[in-house]
């Protein structure tokens, strides 16, 4: 059978992918050789929309970059088997590397399976860790196996998965009930590792929760996702149907004594919500805001009942770990940091998009190895891990390895799988500030170190930026990170303050320069900007006093002219337009 | 119930399991600062003034919503804990708008409560008004005289239309408690037995007097003159304060209190300054400031020429010099003022005021100008006394006047004279008299140490001199002379610290951390405008030929219209108020440090009997937490995230006001002044 599968993730779709798939279907719904198809995310955002051809399991040729104008062509080309008429859309062989350098456990079936096809799952082993589980184990020995696999909550904080669930498992129910909550709350900006794992592998997400729900005794499973992922929630509900049609789910799954059934709650996008005390509020239908620890949710979370709460990339190891036994995993990683870790790569970088990497490769190996390194010829500056939680790692500490202890020791966080890559063009301070103004905007208001603190931070970043900066701001900035992450309620607050704390730490020298000279080094700070014309290069052509959208530059014909500072809004129009190199700026 | 034990600061304490760090360390008699708890409600732990580090955690914990451990040894007092909580205030108070104090209280001298007297004025009650100015000066009638009033310079009320009449408000209300059958006498409290000397009977020595007196303390003033009072009585001419009428009916006030006086007695004269410690428990050296300044010009030697201050003395004692016709007063204050218009009422015929800025630098009140220009004094601005030049008598009979003009500001910021050179003006007289300010003589006091400038010097936190036991306050001190109040407000102090001194653990003086609102954030136009009252005085033509006062004293209906116009800055709640009560135990606070956007001051009455002012709120929540978790009703939520979260209705439906059963508990349990219950 020749099979014809479109690429549709959010990104895919996005890039024109189900513009492909309708020009293709009328083209190939006669053949009764040719089967279309979708798949969900295959992790290459840079070359969306991309089609794969298939003959049988074999992926013959990958197409990327599609129109839908290509249709015609694709379709002639599977109908004849030659492929020349699409040989430009070839996948080039530096792009292979992109995936055949990762590691995909978490995202094993990501961009292969039909993400509404529990069958197209099942064929892939799906289920098999499931029906293995019920009918062979008991939750204990889950548990065990979980430990032995050294699976950490991907979430960001890297607590001991087993720990969680054995606390879960051993903890008292008043009235019987147990949850287990799968935290799908996606929330930090550059971040969709978790968005691609359920809108591509849904079933893959399930069978990892029923097995945690199997090992816990939960008698109900919710699934907190984020209102703004419409396509993950649909496929996610319509995998919940296909998944308790088939007897995954709801009463006596598999045959066996375990029922749990499943249900979605849409977050109202509120980013504290992926804090698991605020997401138990919300799920109540409560205010979002975090509850302080202790009782942890294992004691009394959801409804005040034993409640466990993992991540969606956590869950989406725990099938694989099950199928293929916890020492295949340990067998991947370092000494602390067990298994793979899915990053969703973006910002200056060539080849954006999803990489799966096992524990313990280095920042340079995913930054440049497999995401091919800085676009446009620009130099590297520093990575940011963790989102507005974690920090700046600066390129010089690029053989850092993909480690909970070692990311931690310099300043960041593994975090969830955010990596925005910066270069040389990017501000260190702005990007503190672009964060922290995340973070305020986010914080839930409840603590006065978080709300008034990371205002009060942002505000401090603000006048730095806008050339109003005074000494000591340094600081001050420093004190109040100190107090903010020390008496913040939840861990929103308690890691809001390190954007600012890491790129102090490895970036001063640009806070000195804001403050100091009232120069922004990167050349991104506005405020700090200024445009001049050289007389002597100036030809007078007069473009950029024609294009000047604040009509602050003088001078007439053949020529020099003058930028009115005073009147300058350093859009930098004029430094684009000039075709002599003659507007320079500092 | 099983009990367990805890250990906070080194002390055992012991309470009931489950119960909080907060409330065990309550149980046992240990304060820690909390805003957002109460017992009505649940955990919650958002303010984050209440952190405690345990032995046993690497975190610091919110001792309000964190249940002790058995055993576990906490700590309130560490350095980490410090930072924290001054960090978690400071940013509280950064976005707390309101005034805890109204201006005018802050920036009077002596802290008088201004905003509360005039309130009692307002609705009546002289008494009670009388009762609060004593709280902090025990002689208002004729502070209320005299007083430059710099409470009026920052009245609010000026941005509408003027400043409130503040002090002649005080005079109104003492002066009717003065002359009313049941004066109001505090008493004194039980005897302790320490015996205080003080030197001076001036403003500063009686207020130290009276309120160490308060205390139970004997108290004895010792003064050189024949009647208490100091500047006051000499200082101060008869017709701005009556001496038998006012001033000494309030001294005898003092006395009846129970303090002794004894006068006609000099320190290094009667007795010598060793001798007269060793007498007391604790000593106060109230001398003022009796030298008068010379003018520092040619001629200033000559007969004819006086110091302001011992011309306005000797006119008081009824041995006024013989000055002539044509006088000349030399200086721009209020001495200069006192001494023009007296020499004006002993007959003089031509008085000039010699001043060498322009009168928008004088620093007379303008009041005391106008007056002074009413009863025919003359004033010579920009111009500067060059010599005095002697007749054949060899007493004063010209003055040459160098002529002036403004130059560059100074560090005062007022520009400075300069001479026009080659100009000057001659001036008929018959004698000059030099204001232009006044010395300290401190003979007598021996061992005491002098600053630069010959002034003793005073710890300004503990008014101590160098020596064990002697304290000193007001016009001899530090920076020289001052106003009245200035010396009735260290007195004051000083009597606070004394008597803490004398219990055995002295307090120093620290002037209390409060919120302040920026007038610049005000809008005003809500105010309508209303006229200050006039003070009625006598016609000039008439009050320049004699000595009697020239003010009449409010009718009591202008005095009640004018208290009206109070705006009532100062926040209600102050007293009641734990985010300050909390605040100020704290080392000094410098929420400047995060100065930043605020939540804007408004009130709004959306609850049938509740006023909320957005400004003072700090989001503890507990009115929300309350009207749900306690009263059931859920009237109340919060709307908005992080800094802009704000307190509303729930679901910001005003519907749900419509369950509010009126039952106060949110604005009973709010911390701050933002609740406030309408009568």
């Amino acid at each position: 059978m020749k099979r014809i599968v479109v690429g549709e993730g959010s990104c895919g779709i996005a890039a024109g992918a189900a513009k492909v798939f309708s020009a293709l279907e009328p083209l190939v719904s006669g053949d009764q050789n040719i089967r279309l198809s979708i798949t969900g995310c295959i992790g290459m955002c840079y070359l969306e929309p991309i089609v794969d051809l298939y003959e049988d399991d074999t992926l013959v040729q990958r197409l990327v970059l599609v129109g839908e104008n290509d249709a015609p062509a694709i379709a002639q080309a599977v109908k004849s088997g030659d492929f020349s008429g699409v040989e430009h859309l070839f996948i080039k062989e530096e792009d292979k590397e992109f995936l055949s350098k990762q590691t995909r456990i978490a995202l094993r079936n990501c961009g292969i399976v039909d993400p509404t096809d529990i069958h197209d799952y099942e064929r892939r082993g799906g289920y098999e860790g499931l029906k293995k589980v019920l009918t062979s184990m008991t939750p204990e020995e889950v548990i065990e196996v979980i430990k032995t696999s050294g699976l950490a909550g991907r979430g960001g904080a890297g607590f001991p998965t087993w720990f969680k669930w054995n606390a879960a498992r051993s903890a008292q129910s008043k009235s019987g009930s147990k949850y287990l909550i799968c935290n799908a709350d996606e929330g930090d900006p550059g971040a969709f590792m978790d968005r691609a794992v359920i809108e591509s592998d849904p079933h893959n997400l399930i069978e990892g929760m029923m097995i945690g729900a199997y090992a816990i005794g939960a008698t109900e499973a919710v699934v907190y996702v984020r209102a703004e992922y419409p396509l993950a929630i649909k496929r996610l509900e319509s995998a919940i149907q296909e998944a308790r049609a088939n007897g995954m789910l709801g009463k006596n799954i598999c045959g066996s004594d375990f029922s749990c059934d499943m249900r979605i709650k849409a977050g109202a996008g509120a980013f504290v919500c992926g804090e698991e005390t605020a997401l138990i509020a919300s799920l109540e239908g409560e205010r979002g805001m975090p509850r302080l620890k202790p009782p942890f949710p294992a004691q009394a979370g959801y409804n005040s009942e034993p409640s466990n709460i993992n991540n969606v990339e956590t869950f989406a190891n725990v099938p694989w770990i099950l199928a293929n036994g916890g020492e295949k995993f340990a067998a991947m990683g370092t000494e602390n940091s067990k298994g793979t870790k899915v990053f969703a790569v973006t910002g200056k970088v060539r080849k954006g998009g999803l990489v799966e990497v096992p524990m313990g490769v280095t920042l340079r190996d995913v930054i440049f190895g497999i995401a091919g390194g800085i676009r446009d010829g620009k130099q590297c500056k520093a990575v940011q891990l963790g989102g507005p939680s974690g920090g700046c790692i600066p390129y010089e500490l690029f053989d850092t390895i993909i480690d909970y202890k070692a990311l931690t020791a310099t300043g960041a966080i593994m975090g969830s799988g955010g990596l925005v890559v910066m270069d040389e063009s990017t501000c260190m301070v702005g990007i503190a500030k672009f964060f922290l103004d995340f973070t305020t905007k986010e914080s839930c208001g409840k603590c006065v170190p978080c709300r008034i603190g990371t205002k009060r931070l942002y505000e401090i970043l603000t006048r730095i930026v806008e050339g109003n900066g005074k000494e000591g701001d340094v600081e001050l900035l420093e004190e109040l990170c100190k107090a903010v992450k020390d008496s913040s309620l939840c861990g929103l607050g308690q890691t809001a303050p390190n954007p600012i704390l890491t790129t102090i730490r490895y970036f001063r020298n640009e806070y000195d320069a804001h403050i100091r000279e009232k120069k922004c080094p990167a050349h991104e700070c506005a405020a700090l900007l200024h445009y001049h014309i050289d007389e002597e290069k100036c030809k007078g052509c007069t473009l950029c006093a024609r294009k000047c959208p604040a009509k602050a530059i003088d001078g007439i014909a053949k020529k020099p002219h003058v930028i009115r500072q005073d009147s300058c809004i350093k859009c930098g129009q004029c430094y684009a337009a000039c075709r002599f190199g003659a507007v320079t700026v500092e | 119930m099983n009990q367990i034990t805890i250990t906070i600061d080194g002390k055992k304490c012991t309470g009931p399991a489950g119960a909080t760090i907060l409330n065990i360390a309550k149980l046992n008699g240990i304060e820690i600062p909390s805003l957002c708890a109460n017992g009505l409600v649940k955990n919650y732990g958002a303010c984050g003034v209440c952190v405690v580090e345990s032995e046993s955690s690497p975190k610091l914990l919110r001792s309000c919503s964190t249940e002790a451990a058995d055993g576990t040894v906490y700590h309130t007092d560490t350095e980490r804990v410090k930072k924290a909580r001054r960090v978690a205030f400071e940013l509280i108070m950064s976005d707390h708008e309101g005034d805890c104090l109204p201006p005018c209280m802050l920036k009077c001298p002596a802290n008088s409560n201004c905003q509360a007297y005039i309130k009692q004025i307002a609705l009546g009650n002289n008494k009670e008004a009388t009762k609060i100015i004593k709280e902090t000066n025990p002689l208002p009638a004729s502070i209320g005289r005299v007083c430059p009033h710099p409470c009026e310079k920052d009245c609010r009320r000026q941005h509408v239309d003027e400043s409130l009449s503040i002090a002649f408000l005080k005079y109104f209300a003492a002066d009717k408690d003065l002359f009313s059958e049941d004066r109001y006498k505090p008493e004194a409290a039980s005897d302790t037995g320490k015996r205080i000397g003080i030197i001076g009977g001036g403003p500063a020595g009686l207020t130290a007097a009276y309120f160490l007196r308060l205390q139970g303390h004997e108290v004895t003033i010792f003064d050189m003159m024949p009647h208490m009072g100091g500047m006051l009585r000499y200082g101060i001419p008869e017709y701005r304060l009556p001496k038998e009428g006012i001033l000494q009916k309030e001294i005898d006030t003092i006395e009846e209190l129970g303090v002794k006086m004894v006068n006609n007695y000099k320190i290094g004269r009667d007795i010598s300054f060793d001798d007269f410690r060793k007498k007391f428990d604790a000593v106060v050296i109230a001398i003022g400031a009796w030298t008068s300044s010379s003018i520092g010009c040619k001629g200033e030697d000559l007969p004819g020429v006086y110091g302001g201050i011992d011309f306005l003395r000797r006119v008081i004692e009824g041995s006024a010099p013989a000055i002539g016709k044509n006088v000349a007063i030399v200086g721009g204050g209020n001495t200069a003022m006192d001494a023009c218009r007296t020499a004006v009422r002993l007959g003089a015929e031509n008085v000039y005021v010699i001043y060498r800025r322009t009168e928008a630098e004088m620093p007379a009140e303008k009041v005391e100008i106008e007056e002074a220009r009413e009863e025919g004094v003359q004033f010579k601005f920009l111009t500067n006394p060059a010599e005095i030049i002697a007749g054949a008598d060899g007493k004063v009979k010209q003055m040459k006047l160098q002529v002036m003009e403004l130059g560059e500001p100074d560090e005062s910021g007022r520009r400075k004279p300069v001479p026009v050179e080659g100009k000057f003006e001659i001036l008929e007289l018959d004698s000059v008299i030099s204001a232009i300010g006044q010395h300290v003589d401190p003979a007598g006091m021996n061992g005491v140490e002098l600053n630069k400038r010959g002034i003793i010097a005073a710890d300004e936190a503990s008014f101590r001199t160098n020596l064990e036991n002697v304290f000193a306050v007001g016009d001899a001190t530090n920076r020289g002379a001052s106003i009245a109040v200035e010396a009735i407000g260290e007195g004051q102090k000083a009597a606070k610290v004394i008597d803490s001194f004398l219990r055995g653990k002295e307090v120093p003086y620290r002037m209390p951390f409060v919120s302040k609102r920026d007038p610049k954030d005000i809008d005003f136009s809500q105010w309508e405008s209303y006229p200050r009252a006039k003070m009625p005085t006598r016609a000039a033509a008439v009050r320049k030929g004699d000595f009697l006062e020239v003010n009449k004293g409010f009718d009591p209906d202008d005095a009640v219209k004018e208290a009206f116009r109070c705006l009532e800055c100062g926040c209600h709640d102050y007293k009641n108020c734990e985010l300050i009560r909390f605040a100020q135990q704290e080392p000094v606070l410098q929420p400047e440090r995060f100065a930043g956007e605020k939540h804007p001051y408004f009130t709004e009455q959306k609850l049938v009997c509740i006023e909320r002012n957005q400004g003072k709120c700090i989001s503890c929540n507990l009115c929300v937490r309350i009207c749900d978790e306690d009263v059931g009703k859920g009237v109340l939520g919060l709307v908005g995230r992080g800094f802009t979260t704000v307190i509303k209705p729930e679901f910001n439906n005003k519907k749900v006001l419509e369950f509010c059963k009126s039952c106060k508990k949110c604005a009973e349990n709010c911390p701050t002044g933002a609740l406030k219950v309408l009568d």
